[in-house]
């Protein structure tokens, strides 16, 4: 590994660590135990036992949706990444999710469509819709010069409201409150599928997903616009210099990231959900900055923070009811470890000034 | 003897380097003494400690016969010491009196109570003062709006606000025309007439000549040598400042002009407040001529070279290369045509700092085979080729190919930036500034593969604040003044005097 | 003409919180520090007024005004506090400055909703999601409030309007008139000079993300009394980044940002009078809500290419570059 991966990586350990440790402090403070607490946290997602099991459940029940609802975050995370990767900060990715689930809701979720057919379709309405709206968001910058987190932010609200008007006038279930559930053929995930007498929910979404993160680092590492991407975000000028067309870079790069935001909404709205709820805005779109931040902004590096904050989200319905704490602790703890995060440059520099003592120390100083 | 100033033994270390190494210099009361060396020769860091800004490792300073811990410019203030910098240290949207009161403004009370900054007053006080030091300026004019030379008077000024006595120069006249130097010179003397303490960093061996009573040369960090000034001829001083011999004239063959390269026709720009910087500028260049524009910086020749190269958009004439308009055509295309760019900003522009070496080197041709097939890039082909250019231009860096670019030295990022463009061959290729901020050796190098390009019948623009640098390389000297060409001669028939006088707008053609 | 009167009334009481909070941006961005915080930082100094205020309550009895005016201390003193986090962050820790506005924004949110939950449950027992306030008292200037039009700038108005003017108006005069503000307004556009002429730019920066703390958590607890009489986790609707909308439109500037604020709160209250008026359904005000975003994407359009951040805006700060 080279010597910035290994830092980077030491910096997510101690970001992580730091988050866990202010969070078991709090866990304490309110009389409950933290070791058990986070032990709560892996049982919810199937990676610990349980005391007991219900009918027709296992630990591989709990782990097949603990993937299902990993899924999304993975997407969500990839889309922060790649607009950072050009520079661009998509603070939208939850707005993006929400409509792209919305109309891949009342396309192909109420349509009659047979699997085959709807699943694909699905997923094709979904990275189109979150594109149109990434590369609108790109080309706001590029043309006016709108700050991208003021712009995606006002979407994610228009989305928000509009989205839910519509479902309270048209499309609700007077029942649950929320949009009409979609057709199980058109769903994402295989939910509750019964294979050798327990259930479990598959979701077809994670294969994508592994493999949009290996195509997303091969985009990063080998192509000519990745190369561009990473020019234009390091340095404009410099790119412009080199005959980069850096309108066209901001705008793609968008779209891919509102693209792959479109994927993290469906899999979610139409996956680990079947339903959406109004006047909610997924928080997902959030903390995939922490999780992309966590990773390093590199897809393999997101893999691993996606899957390690999904645990402290997911475990934490569990968490509560054994432990008797509100599941909001969660999203604390998350917060705490992003906080930790965001200090990584100093960190580095921290880091660098260490190493350099030390070799001072040994070779003494050289001219110039 | 009467010595206000005393660094003694003075060491300084940052990480990596040694940039003062034991050196001791003590300048007397009312002298004019000049700090000589290059580039990283420890000249500024050693006045920095003076102002406040660091704190030395080891050893003393002295002023007026005390020991002195200067921890911060505030105290360095306190004890009437002021610097005026290299780079302009001036909020743009102020004006000038609000630049030189910040930190020491007048005050008054509102309505009996309120706290409130006394404007009328320090607009007052700036008039007098400007008046008593024969620094003419107005006040309430904003500094975004003011030119160099005056932005310098009005540091000078900050100064003199704060009654200081020793006043530092850090490289004054690097962005000056000659008239406006000789200007500063005469403010210099007048200063020091009057009683001040002056100390000036330089690298300008005529300046020092012409002002200073005794000069310390630096180099790498160590003392070489104090010398009465009047006794010590330039070359004397040239070569203490560089360890060897120096030669002042590049050698060039005379020259064989080809067919026309590159030819504007009426060029006009704006900038983005639509202010016309560039105002119908014609000129060709040919094949084997150095052409160069020379002007005071920010009379419009950057902004030439931007449009030539496609940076900036045009609002009226044409651009010919090789006898096609590419007035319309993009950055790239342009590239592809034939002009290679060296441009003024190499850490911003020319450069991107946190790629390596091997793919800033690839800057040029990375989306064109053999560097890349399909879309996909080939990095083993980016190292060739990056080893090729390492070896051909002599680029040193700390990991070869896979350092980050960040880490190099001015020099060396320059010569990657140089080795790039001129292995693109092009026909074509524009030097802006190209020897900023480096040494002498740095310099020769540059100057020599200059020459080279031009011999083997390439068409060079050069752009340059340097006039030493235009005198001894160009075959044609074009002046810039106020967005205009006003001349336009064979550099044999001008002399660096008259220049000078294009420069300012004296003369006109 | 009543609907007029209301969107008035309605306009200013919304618009008003909104410009403080965009008034302590300014400070914070032109001292040099990017602050995307303000939405966790109202959301925060909502929740500590919310929470002092009812325990105050509590004990002061129903019909006292001491738990409205102790709220708004409390909520000053809250948003200081957590801005701490942010200046911390990027003074001291040199962070990105967009990340750590994010960050502190999903924090807030996170704390804040988790300490109402529970300390509803382990202090006051009941399994409750928000701190109730109570009903803030109105009042109208007599006489002039019956000219139409006009008297309905002086028609039920919030007390915490009135301190929010006061406090503007000495924002404007601190920041232009006096040597703290040329200081700090210094500090945006070229940090290296103030340093040069020995004053200490951390210090100024603290000073200036302390002051959009403050009156970020001001902006917070008047929305909470104003929206909802509650705090709640429907705090966090995106009104902080409205405020740096309008103070994007404001170039910068005190001024032209309370128009942009007030035509943001005009155009809001006017769309629910235009729901209203028609008879729509109630569901109709989800649409009507989103009347201010989409005026705010509008302006960006027209009004972007002209705007100057402070040219040091968002640039870590480092001594020790020369």
């Amino acid at each position: 590994m080279t010597g910035k991966r290994k830092s980077m990586l030491w910096i997510a350990l101690i970001s992580i660590l730091f988050g866990l440790i202010l969070g078991a402090i709090v866990i304490a403070i309110l009389g409950k135990n933290p070791l058990q607490a986070y032990y709560n946290l892996l049982q919810g997602c199937g990676l610990a036992l349980k005391g007991k099991y219900a009918g027709g459940k296992s630990i591989l029940t709990d782990f097949s949706s603990f993937v299902d609802f990993w899924t999304p975050m993975i997407f969500a995370a990839l889309a922060v990444a790649v607009a950072l990767k050009s520079g661009l900060f998509n603070i939208g990715v939850s707005g993006q999710m929400l409509t792209a689930g919305f109309i891949a809701s009342i396309t192909v979720g109420y349509s009659s469509l047979a699997a085959p057919a709807a699943k694909p379709l699905v997923i094709l309405v979904g990275i189109i819709v979150g594109a149109c709206i990434g590369a609108l968001i790109g080309f706001l910058k590029y043309r006016f010069n709108i700050n991208e987190v003021v712009s995606s932010i006002m979407l994610n609200y228009i989305a928000e409201y509009v989205i839910s008007f519509f479902i309270n006038t048209f499309f609700v279930d007077p029942v649950s409150r929320q949009s009409r559930e979609i057709s199980g053929a058109s769903r994402l995930t295989l939910h509750q599928t019964v294979i050798g007498g327990y259930k479990y929910d598959l979701p077809i979404g994670f294969l994508i997903a592994i493999a949009v993160t290996l195509l997303v680092k091969f985009l990063f590492d080998k192509t000519v616009f990745g190369y561009e991407m990473k020019a234009v975000g390091l340095n404009r000028t410099a790119a412009k210099y080199a005959g980069i067309r850096v309108g066209t870079n901001m705008v793609s790069s968008m779209a891919l990231s509102g693209g792959l935001a479109g994927l993290a909404g469906v899999t979610y709205f139409l996956g680990y959900y079947a339903s959406i709820q109004p006047k909610i805005l997924p928080s997902t779109g959030f903390d995939a900055i922490a999780v992309s931040l966590l990773g390093a902004n590199n897809p393999i590096g997101i893999l691993v923070a996606s899957f390690l904050i999904q645990i402290i989200d997911k475990g934490s319905t569990y968490m509560s009811s054994q432990a008797g704490l509100e599941a909001e602790i969660a999203p604390v703890i998350t917060g705490l470890i992003l906080l930790s995060a965001a200090c990584s440059v100093f960190y580095l520099t921290l880091g660098t000034r260490l190493k350099e003592k030390l070799a001072e120390r040994k070779g003494g100083p050289q001219h110039e | 003897m009467d010595y206000i100033v005393e660094m003694k033994h003075i060491t300084k270390r940052f990480p990596g380097i040694i940039a003062n190494n034991d050196v001791t210099i003590q300048i007397k009361k009312g002298e004019i003494y000049a700090l000589l060396g290059e580039n990283g020769a420890g000249k500024s860091t050693l006045m920095s400690m003076l102002f406040g800004m660091y704190e030395p490792d080891e050893g003393e300073i002295w002023i007026r016969g005390k020991k002195e811990a200067i921890s911060s410019p505030g105290y360095a203030t306190e004890l009437n010491i002021g610097m005026v910098h290299q780079h302009f240290k001036l909020v743009s949207n102020y004006t000038i009196a609000e630049n030189i009161i910040l930190g020491m403004e007048p005050k008054k009370k509102a309505l009996g109570f309120l706290p409130c900054v006394d404007i009328e007053k320090a607009n007052e006080q700036i008039s007098e003062l400007s008046r008593k030091y024969g620094l003419e300026v107005d006040p309430k004019q904003v500094i975004s709006e003011i030119n160099v030379s005056t932005r310098q008077r009005v540091e000078i000024l900050k100064m003199l606000y704060r009654e200081a006595e020793i006043l530092i120069f850090d490289e004054p006249t690097a962005v000056l025309t000659p008239q406006e130097i000789e200007s500063l010179l005469e403010i210099i003397r007048k200063l020091r007439d009057g009683g001040k303490t002056i100390i000036l960093i330089s690298h300008k061996l005529e300046e020092i000549k012409q002002v200073a009573d005794r000069c310390a040369i630096l180099r790498r960090g160590e003392l070489i040598d104090i010398r009465n000034v009047a006794d010590t001829s330039t070359r004397e001083m040239a070569n203490l400042m560089v360890g060897r011999e120096v030669s002042f004239v590049s050698e060039k063959k005379p020259a064989q002009f080809g067919e026309v390269i590159l030819r504007t026709e009426d060029l006009t720009v704006q900038n983005e407040e639509k202010f016309t910087v560039v105002n119908h500028v014609s000129f060709s260049v040919r094949a084997g001529e150095i052409f160069a524009i020379a002007g005071v910086s920010g009379n419009g020749q950057v902004e030439i070279a931007d449009a030539i190269t496609g940076m900036m958009k045009i609002s009226g004439g044409h651009i010919l290369l090789k006898g096609k308009e590419i007035t319309e055509a993009s950055v790239r295309e342009r590239n592809r045509t034939g002009i290679s760019y060296i441009p003024e900003d190499r850490q911003s522009v020319g450069l991107i700092l946190d790629f390596t070496l091997d793919n800033n080197l690839a800057l040029r041709r990375y989306y064109r085979e053999p560097l890349e097939k399909k879309g996909i890039l080939r990095s083993a082909e980016f190292h060739k080729y990056g080893e090729e250019l390492i070896e051909k231009y002599d680029i040193r860096s700390g990991q070869g190919g896979i350092t980050t670019v960040r880490s190099m030295s001015g020099g060396n990022q320059q010569k990657a930036i140089v080795g790039r463009e001129i292995e693109e061959d092009s026909p074509f290729t524009i030097f802006v500034q190209p020897t900023r901020g480096l040494d002498i050796g740095a310099i020769e190098n540059i100057h020599r593969q200059i020459i080279a390009e031009r011999d083997r019948g390439k068409a060079i623009l050069l752009i340059s604040l340097e006039l030493d640098e235009i005198m001894n390389l160009a075959d044609t000297i074009a002046v810039i003044y106020n967005g205009s060409i006003n001349k336009i001669a064979p550099a044999s028939e001008l002399t660096a005097q008259e220049v000078g006088e294009y420069m300012m707008g004296v003369k006109k053609e | 003409m009543n609907s007029i009167n209301n969107i008035i009334i309605d306009g200013l009481s919304f618009a008003l919180p909104l410009f403080i909070m965009a008034i302590g941006g300014i400070y914070s961005e032109r001292s040099g520090i990017t602050n995307l915080a303000l939405e966790g930082l109202q959301g925060f100094g909502a929740f500590t007024g919310a929470l002092l205020a009812y325990i105050i309550g509590l004990k002061a009895g129903a019909n006292s005004q001491l738990p409205y005016y102790s709220a708004m201390l409390f909520a000053i003193l809250g948003g200081i506090i957590f801005s701490l986090l942010h200046a911390v962050m990027c003074i001291r820790f040199k962070a990105n400055q967009v990340i750590s506005g994010v960050v502190i924004n999903i924090l807030a949110m996170a704390l804040t909703v988790f300490l109402t939950k529970t300390i509803n449950r382990n202090v006051f027992g009941a399994a409750s999601d928000k701190i109730n306030l109570g009903v803030s008292a109105r009042f109208t200037v007599p006489g002039i409030s019956s000219i139409p039009v006009l008297g309905a700038f002086f028609t039920n108005i919030y007390p915490f309007e009135l301190i929010i003017l006061v406090l503007a108006i000495a924002a404007w005069y601190l920041l232009y008139r006096t040597p703290f503000g040329m200081h700090l307004r210094a500090c945006g556009d070229n940090p290296q000079a103030v340093d040069a002429a020995g004053l200490d730019v951390s210090k100024i920066r603290y000073a200036a993300v302390m002051m959009s703390g403050a009156l970020s958590g001001l902006a917070g607890i008047s929305f909470a009394y104003s929206i909802s009489a509650k705090f709640s986790g429907d705090i966090y609707v995106g009104y902080g980044y409205l405020a740096i909308a309008a103070l994007i439109f404001g170039n910068w500037t005190i001024l032209p940002t309370l128009f942009a604020c007030l035509l943001f709160g005009f155009a809001r209250s006017a769309g629910y009078q235009i729901v209203q008026a028609l008879g729509m359904p109630s569901s109709y005000s989800d649409l009507v809500m989103i009347l201010p975003y989409v005026l705010t994407l509008l302006l960006l359009i027209f009004l972007s290419k002209h705007n100057q951040a402070p040219k040091a805006l968002g640039e870590i700060y480092d001594k020790s570059k020369r």
